[in-house]
């Protein structure tokens, strides 16, 4: 008997009770399908006073509904010595003798599997971190950690606990630079502060297939365990180090690297190894892959080319991890926009100032360019090659997007680092720049009026990369929040607080952010 | 009240509206009741007070805020002394000094981006000759560089002529490792540091032969490599000794030119200071011969990279197999006394340099790549 059980169960636990307990759980308390739904709705209702709701409970011992509020199924309790019911809702069990819900450790068990039953049938895709179900959305065997008899002496012996509240450092540690790997280590950061890759390798759910000892997502996984173990002093990434040089070589040797290739490398080999194969054998299309790095930073872009003569459109999505983005500054020219920038102060921000925008560089990405007579496309509409615009929208937009904005230019007469200061705001909204706005303005609904209610492309900024120096060397630092509007700024091994107006005001790189609201899918 | 089917469009907006506020309140109210089971259970089972803490763990573990220290209160500058285990030869080492030693000890050296540059040449081009030409220099810049500095001094001294010849390449190379460094703070494009362009690499001027008369072309031949670049047609106008050709495509030129009569290549014996180009000669000849397996060059990559040592020793030796069978396969291909004389030369070469070089590898194993061959 569970330590929450009561001794008024075993009057009940007699001949088939298994199989009445689970009939009354499929019918009436956990629906599966849409049938047992309508079925429940119709019959379930109190048999003295017809409510639908009020807490309504259902006797174990014989058809009986009755409500809980207006004491009806108490009633029936008494006049009936029936002492036990169920509730509706929640499927608890009610014990009329000692006045209190119980629960038994063998009615629990079935009580579970019911339920797991019935998401099944229900077919309900849950987000990324419901705890009763895995990544894969479909209903996996997992459930909350609860403790034992024997964890919960120990627990209570020891009362000595980490809690980790808004002003705690757990979850915050410095890094060594290894010699010149402040480009590792501001990557890192970013990555250790990212909410939902912090949830998928805290809650364990890396589950490695790799034979030899050198996953990635291992290492990330403890890298995790370092961060959160509460050591303060800072940690030294050479195992990290070790791994990547061994899986992208292009990024190995002793010299000054970009961040940015850094973040595309380690996350192509975290993608590689999530799939547990270091050749990547299992299914490496880009289309079907369903790892914690492309449910997070995989998005869809979707490229227009319109052809100039019959106006047909030809559209291809490609997957993305970042978005680049010109700066006003470099060779080849920002200003203007495309004509149909309407100066919208859509994020906060206004041209007053004179500031280039992160707005500004994402409407550029996202205008229409024409190609050039020299860049002629075959158009399947004409048949022939004729003169076409090019447009970018984001099809779909991930659920961590990180913008890199191109500082470093590379072009045949010059290499330079462009410090054109661009201000970006704590929260984005991606609506004017997805696919399906872009729709609706071509058919001729122009003036888009802000759907408050549609949540879906709001963003918040979570980490700020930052490179000082010039284009042969500089020193990269990180900006991150780890809890709502607590900033940190992270120098290698110094781990020191920033306020919102540092963050906003440095030169930015690499800037993070992440979804405000995640729906089911 | 049994539940009825209700038509919605029968009702106006207020009848609505409290409908709809009707549903919401039901909803909330559940939502409070599954709260207040959970703490419920959370108590009952006993597990509730999981969620207390002490006030001195709190304590520690508060965000300090004062100039000169970081969040946890200690000192910035703290931490020179830090070590750590390689994973490649367990030594102990210096933290911050620990990228510069993996690299050695991988045995990456300067070398790191010409291995990337060397593989995407690879794999993307079999069957360009300028890519391959791109390697052979890069092997030859290798024999030299990958031995790390302490080593290049002692060559330095050894050997001053072959290094005087070689560093002509070095300036002229626009891949060399000193400029495709300066491009890493690019924009994340691999490719960028590929040089995609085939022309731009071919930094010697060139004859264009058809414009020459044959006494022209003897007298040029006698004093210059004259071998043929594939892709710009035209006349090599090194040395007769120049590293980028062998004795083999400067005595096919020559009977191209002039016919299978003249042959004038100096003795193979007196080329003994160039065997270190062999490597390169090597490549070469196999992209000529069209022999697909030359190209891969992934596996001895890996191969060198794995080994933490010997690595820069086992390339060159691992290349002059292939050179040497491949010259065994021309001379069975249909040569005339020429191939084969020329393979004995050369593969007395062969014998000689591999007494220069510390011959590591023992000569079997190759053989056995090759069979198919022959």
């Amino acid at each position: 008997m569970s330590p929450a059980g009561c001794p008024h169960v075993n009057g009940f636990k007699v001949d088939n009770w298994k199989q009445n307990l689970r009939v009354i759980y499929q019918c009436f308390v956990w629906s599966g399908s849409a049938e047992t739904r309508k079925r429940k709705a119709k019959s379930c209702i109190c048999h003295m006073c017809g409510a639908h709701l009020n807490r309504l409970h259902s006797c174990l011992s014989c058809v009986f509904f009755g409500c809980f509020t207006k004491k009806h199924i108490h009633e029936h309790a008494k006049n009936k010595r029936h002492n036990l019911a169920i509730d509706l809702l929640y499927g608890g069990i009610y014990c009329f003798v000692c006045q209190d819900y119980i629960y038994d450790k063998d009615m629990e068990q079935i009580a579970k599997e019911e339920q797991r039953k019935a998401w099944k049938l229900q077919g309900r895709f849950f987000p990324l971190f419901n705890p009763s179900v895995g990544p894969s959305g479909v209903g996996e065997k997992y459930s909350t950690w609860e403790p034992t008899k024997r964890e919960l002496e120990l627990l209570r012996h020891n009362p000595k606990r980490r809690k980790i509240t808004t002003n705690c450092t757990i979850g915050l540690r410095g890094l060594i630079n290894l010699g010149n790997t402040c480009f590792m280590n501001c990557i890192v950061q970013a990555l250790t502060h990212t909410p939902l890759l912090r949830d998928f390798f805290l809650s364990d759910r890396h589950k490695c297939e790799m034979q030899s000892n050198s996953c990635l997502v291992c290492e990330m996984s403890q890298l995790f365990q370092e961060f959160y173990s509460g050591h303060r002093s800072p940690h030294i990434p050479f195992r990290l180090l070790h791994l990547v040089w061994t899986h992208a070589r292009h990024l190995a040797g002793y010299e000054q690297q970009d961040a940015h290739e850094f973040l595309i490398a380690a996350l192509d080999v975290l993608h590689r190894h999530c799939k547990g194969d270091d050749n990547g054998k299992k299914a490496n299309n880009p289309n079907n892959c369903n790892c914690i790095i492309d449910q997070i930073f995989t998005g869809g872009l979707q490229s227009d080319v319109t052809c100039q003569v019959c106006h047909g459109v030809s559209t291809t999505i490609d997957p993305f991890w970042d978005i680049s983005l010109d700066l006003p500054g470099s060779s080849t020219p920002f200003w203007p926009l495309s004509p149909g920038g309407d100066g919208s102060t859509l994020n906060g921000e206004s041209h007053l100032s004179g500031a280039t925008t992160l707005t500004d560089c994402l409407r550029r990405f996202t205008r229409p360019e024409h190609l050039g007579s020299s860049a002629k496309i075959k158009c399947s509409g004409c048949h022939s090659y004729q003169e076409s615009t090019k447009q970018l929208t984001m099809k779909k937009l991930p659920i961590v997007a990180c913008f890199h904005l191109k500082r470093f230019e590379h072009s045949a007469k010059l290499r330079r680092k462009i410090p054109t200061y661009v201000s970006f705001p704590l929260e984005l909204d991606m609506t004017p720049f997805m696919a399906s706005s872009k729709e609706s303005r071509m058919n001729g609904q122009y003036q888009q009026s802000v759907d408050v209610f549609n949540n879906d492309n709001k963003y918040s900024l979570f980490a700020v990369v930052n490179h000082q120096g010039t284009l042969e060397s500089g020193h990269y630092t990180t900006f991150i929040r780890q809890h709502k509007d607590q900033w940190f700024k992270c120098d290698d091994a110094v781990i020191t607080k920033a306020s919102i107006k540092d963050v906003l005001d440095s030169e930015g790189y690499l800037l993070f952010y992440h979804k405000q609201f995640l729906e089911y899918e | 009240m049994k539940m009825e089917d209700m038509s919605l469009s029968g009702l106006d907006n207020t009848k609505l509206e409290a409908l709809a506020q009707d549903i919401y309140s039901d909803l909330v109210e559940d939502a409070c009741l599954g709260l207040c089971f959970e703490v419920h259970r959370a108590v009952k089972q006993g597990y509730f007070f999981l969620d207390d803490t002490d006030q001195e763990s709190m304590k520690d573990f508060e965000i300090v805020d004062q100039p000169g220290v970081d969040i946890f209160g200690q000192v910035y500058n703290q931490w020179k002394n830090k070590e750590c285990v390689c994973p490649n030869c367990n030594r102990s080492i210096a933290a911050s000094r620990f990228a510069p030693h993996l690299e050695k000890c991988l045995g990456m050296g300067r070398n790191s981006s010409r291995i990337a540059n060397r593989r995407i040449a690879s794999s993307n081009n079999m069957n360009n000759k300028s890519e391959s030409d791109q390697e052979d220099n890069d092997d030859v810049n290798d024999n030299d560089w990958s031995y790390g500095s302490e080593k290049k001094a002692k060559k330095r001294k050894s050997d001053k002529v072959f290094l005087h010849s070689l560093k002509q390449h070095i300036p002229l190379n626009p891949n060399s490792p000193r400029r495709s460094k300066s491009v890493k703070h690019k924009n994340g494009e691999l490719s960028n540091s590929v040089n995609a362009d085939p022309y731009k690499y071919n930094y010697n001027t060139g004859i264009n032969y058809e414009t020459l008369g044959p006494d022209e072309l003897r007298s040029l031949l006698t004093t210059q490599c004259g071998v043929i670049s594939e892709h710009t047609k035209k006349m090599c106008t090194r040395s007769q000794r120049c590293p980028q050709h062998t004795d083999e495509q400067r005595r096919a030129v020559r009977v191209f030119l002039l016919g299978p009569s003249a042959s004038s290549l100096p003795d193979a014996d007196t080329m003994v200071e160039s065997d270190c180009y062999d490597a390169s000669d090597g490549q070469v000849l196999m992209s000529r011969l069209q022999w697909d397996g030359s190209s891969d060059i992934s596996p001895s990559d890996s191969a060198s990279s794995k080994a933490s040592t010997n690595n820069s020793d086992s390339k060159k030796p691992k290349k002059k197999k292939k050179m040497s069978l491949g010259l065994n396969s021309t001379g069975g291909g249909g040569g005339g006394s020429g191939s084969g004389g020329g393979s004995s030369s050369q593969s007395s070469l062969v014998g000689q340099s591999n007494r220069k070089k510390k011959p590591k590898l023992p000569v079997p194993p190759a053989p056995s790549i090759y069979d198919n061959l022959n």
